[in-house]
């Protein structure tokens, strides 16, 4: 009896293995190619702006962080949800985030996001991620499972939405409503 | 009609948790008056403090300032470790003198340096802030003497960062091995407790690799908790603000304080750390010594367990 339910974990686990591991290459190199898109902007944005550099004045940190913004709005006049999240990429990031979510690890997960200080906001791209509200610490289960993101970004937890971030402007780049239980 | 309601929530809070105590309650403090200094002052000795949860800009955060400048007096310590939350609310230059610049002016001063790390209440653009000492990073090291220190963003504990450290800590001889970071992996705070899913995939990477002590925040708490294979865990979220009754002992408490803020003293001197965590008012709430050769299971030097009536009156 013990060999019968070892046997059917270790079956399920190596499903479930098998199922984590292969990700569909083409949502996310379409993926990664947008946001290595984004961060050409974001760069080019900086180069045009002053550049985050360490210093005594918070005010100069502010400023930097407004200028980057102003020109990444500038750039991305027309973005909208979806612009980097299509709906393939969607897709694949749901099921990706529902290894974590909803995988063996589910019930951590859980129980971090919950105690993280869980954040609602309204949610619009180019938008500033408010100053006043905390940023909710993203379970590492979680942060494992997605794709690798360049330095300028960052993922975020913002009610149910995975939010793509920008970290030296502190703008909302994108985000997928109802990605997280 | 409301305040009946009022009376019968009331009365039926204490029904269910029974009367409220702090597990080291007001009378077993020593007043301001008679507070002693309980570290050693060894020659050559890594002396620091640490504070969390501070950056709140209110009276109770000027206090533990005024009180850690009234302590360094005493015991001349080189610098301080940030356990996030360093600056709530907004990042003008109004919020970092409100909430960091006036309250620590004496320290910074007097040479005191900081080393932050950042809190979910924090603009990861606070590494750009020099102050901060943060290099620009996330994350970071730097070495003291026999001692290196490990800032964590437990925010963001992503794989590059878990990577960078384990291999900095398998890299490192250094006698002691400190990590302080914002959220805690044990804590006996009610509001929000352990971060369980970080326990999971950074606390076998501290056991392994000889971590002796992990400081955290983010409970408005104070609490030390009984080594875990071999590390130690503190909570020092109360710097700036409380959260008052907010301890539901474990098992695993050594020592919890939940009625006013604090901060912490720390004295490492060749295998021992000696440690001292002061309320606002002066008082000391906790000391002792961990001994690096002796930090295994069970093998504890500090003060004997605190488990008290307390723990039975509190409903657990």
């Amino acid at each position: 009896m013990r060999c019968a339910v070892l046997l059917a974990v270790s079956g399920w686990m190596v499903l479930y293995a098998a199922d984590e591991i292969p990700r569909h290459t083409g949502a996310i190199d379409d993926f990664q190619n947008r946001v290595a898109e984004y961060a050409m902007l974001h760069n080019a944005a900086q180069a045009k702006s002053s550049a985050a550099k360490q210093t005594d004045s918070a005010a100069d940190i502010l400023n930097s962080q407004h200028l980057l913004a102003a020109e990444i709005r500038q750039k991305r006049q027309g973005a909208v949800q979806g612009s980097i999240f299509s709906p393939e990429i969607s897709q694949e990031f749901r099921r990706l985030a529902g290894t974590a979510t909803h995988g063996p690890a589910a019930g951590r997960v859980e129980k971090s996001l919950k105690r993280a200080e869980p954040v609602k906001l309204a949610l619009k791209v180019n938008d500033t991620y408010p100053q006043r509200a905390p940023l909710q610490s993203v379970p590492p289960t979680l942060l494992q499972n997605l794709p690798k993101l360049p330095p300028e970004l960052e993922y975020r937890i913002v009610g149910h939405a995975l939010v793509l971030r920008d970290i030296g402007a502190n703008l909302i780049v994108d985000f997928i409503p109802d990605l997280i239980p | 009609m409301p305040r009946l309601f009022l009376f019968l929530s009331i009365a039926f809070s204490i029904l269910i948790e029974g009367p409220r105590h702090s597990i080291v309650s007001a009378q077993n403090q020593q007043g301001a008056s008679a507070a002693s200094l309980k570290l050693p002052l060894k020659a050559k000795s890594v002396r620091f403090a640490a504070i969390g949860d501070n950056g709140t800009g209110t009276k109770e955060q000027y206090d533990v300032a005024a009180q850690m400048e009234r302590f360094h007096q005493r015991f001349p310590f080189d610098f301080v470790v940030m356990l996030g939350d360093n600056i709530y609310g907004g990042q003008t230059a109004a919020d970092f003198k409100l909430k960091f610049e006036d309250p620590y002016k004496p320290l910074l001063d007097g040479g005191v340096k900081f080393y932050a790390s950042l809190g979910n209440h924090d603009n990861p653009n606070e590494r750009f802030y020099k102050p901060f000492n943060m290099g620009g990073k996330r994350y970071y090291s730097f070495k003291n003497a026999n001692a290196t220190f490990f800032a964590l963003d437990s925010n963001y504990m992503d794989p590059e960062q878990v990577s960078w450290l384990q291999q900095q800590l398998s890299s490192s001889s250094s006698d002691w091995k400190i990590c302080f970071f914002h959220h805690p992996l044990h804590s006996d705070g009610q509001f929000h407790g352990a971060d369980v899913d970080l326990r999971a995939r950074i606390e076998p990477i501290l056991e392994n690799n000889g971590v002796n002590v992990v400081l955290s925040g983010h409970d408005h708490v104070y609490e030390r908790i009984a080594p875990q294979h071999g590390v130690s865990y503190f909570v020092i979220g109360n710097s700036g603000q409380l959260r008052f009754h907010n301890l539901r002992p474990s098992s695993q408490m050594m020592k919890g304080y939940d009625e006013d803020c604090g901060f912490a003293l720390f004295e490492i001197a060749g295998d021992e750390l000696y440690f001292q965590v002061i309320s606002r008012k002066g008082a000391t709430i906790d000391s002792g010594v961990i001994s690096r050769k002796s930090n295994q299971p069970g093998a504890y030097l500090g003060p004997k367990l605190q488990f008290s009536t307390t723990f039975l009156s509190r409903g657990l």
